[in-house]
């Protein structure tokens, strides 16, 4: 007997998720016994079945995310464009002033 | 590390909010402790089809007996997606089946009754459930996160088992007098186990489960949420709960009642309830009767290899 582990598509164009396992000895029943457990109500569009064996798990966080500081890959990092947008509105402003004058 | 810091530093991250998964290293005790709570969970899931499975061909209509029948292969779905977790965690599934139908491990109270009428399999559907549906809605933030994943699933599904076994009481209580008598008689019959449904009122303190985070919620406190959802929707139809002491207590904010007798609550689950006999040699049965079938599919595999 195999440990297949299930993933789902519940609709098309999403991704796929993990949603269990079957214990099938061979890849149909792993099929019929999948469709039975985690498709008994239109819930799946399609069904990926992988063995337990060839899926590579890695858990190390300082493999995953090592100590270094990548927050400038992120949008959320340039919340600043904000205030530069407002300062140089404000620079625009002020040389404004000194080439016509206050009005 | 020596193993107790290892075992402090898991618990300290249990209480942090953190999951644990399959694969992750985790301590002898709450390995054990997972694998017995599981495993009755799925036995429960098991033999649970077995009280509806005899109301399959006497249903009183074509609509009642395909739901019937959905719902006994949900339950038994869901006693498959259990035993899932459970060989993972390293109970192969022969030693499973052979405790249980030895009676070396147990399963949920509310199965050892027999079923008289079809009122029960109104009752069942809607409180039983209901009372599950409680339970396992607490079991989703469980500490052993493949368990909390499986609960989501199974309450999703097992809100169609409320909502058809609500379907037949209500159907019932607009009918004769002798239908509405038949529900009547159903729920006094199942109101006792379902008191005892959520197990004593164990100090959280002292329960180990909700230590290791494997539970989320107190005994009573499930209880008292079970009662605060279903009594006024028992009542509104014209049911009558049969326990005079039964009221909302507002001054304590909780429901007060008669206490269960828990020693019965123990004998019960213990093998000693009406129908844990018959439930059992009827699982035994059906064990023997298909271990052609296994036999069949293992022997297949060995001439393919």
């Amino acid at each position: 007997m195999h440990v297949w582990e299930v993933f789902r598509q519940e609709q098309e164009g999403e991704p796929m998720i993990h949603v269990g396992s079957v214990v099938a000895p061979d890849r149909e029943r792993a099929l019929e016994y999948a469709r039975d457990i985690y498709s008994r109500r239109y819930e799946a569009y399609r069904l990926w079945l992988v063995p337990r064996e060839e899926v590579v798990e890695v858990t190390d966080l300082d493999f995953l995310q090592p100590p270094v500081d990548r927050t400038y890959r992120m949008g959320i990092a340039y919340r600043v464009t904000v205030e530069k947008r407002r300062q140089i509105k404000e620079m625009f402003e002020n040389l404004a002033k000194e080439v016509y004058g206050e009005s | 590390m020596t193993y107790e810091e290892r075992v402090e530093a898991f618990k300290k991250r249990i209480k942090e909010g953190h999951k644990v998964e399959a694969t992750d290293w985790m301590p002898d005790e709450y390995r054990a402790r997972l694998i017995k709570f599981i495993e009755m969970h799925a036995n429960s899931e098991l033999m649970g089809a077995l009280p509806e499975r005899d109301w399959i061909l006497r249903a009183p209509s074509l609509h009642r007996k395909l739901a019937v029948t959905a719902k006994i292969q949900d339950e038994v779905g869901h006693a498959q997606l259990l035993y899932r977790l459970v060989e993972d965690l390293g109970k192969p599934r022969e030693k499973i089946f052979d405790d249980l139908v030895n009676g070396r491990t147990k399963f949920h109270n509310v199965f050892h009754y027999p079923t008289y009428s079809w009122g029960d399999v109104g009752i069942i559907a809607w409180l039983v459930d209901g009372a599950a549906v409680i339970s396992q809605g607490a079991l989703q933030r469980s500490s052993y996160a493949p368990y909390g994943r499986t609960m989501r699933r199974i309450c999703w599904e097992e809100a169609f088992h409320l909502k058809h076994g609500e379907d037949i009481v209500l159907t019932a209580m607009m009918g004769t007098e002798k239908q509405k008598r038949l529900m009547q008689e159903a729920l006094e019959r199942w109101w006792e186990p379902l008191m005892m449904f959520h197990g004593p009122p164990t100090p959280p303190e002292k329960d180990k489960d909700l230590e290791w985070g494997i539970k989320t919620k107190p005994n009573e406190q499930l209880r008292q949420e079970y009662l605060s959802t279903y009594v006024r929707k028992i009542q509104e139809i014209g049911l009558k709960i049969p326990d005079p002491k039964l009221k909302y207590d507002s001054d304590k904010g909780r429901w007060t009642y008669t206490e269960p007798d828990w020693d019965k609550l123990y004998a019960i689950v213990t093998g000693n309830g009406p129908a844990s006999k018959e439930r059992l040699s009827f699982r035994r049965l059906s064990l023997e009767e298909t271990a052609w079938v296994r036999r069949a599919i293992l022997g297949e595999r060995a001439q393919a290899a």
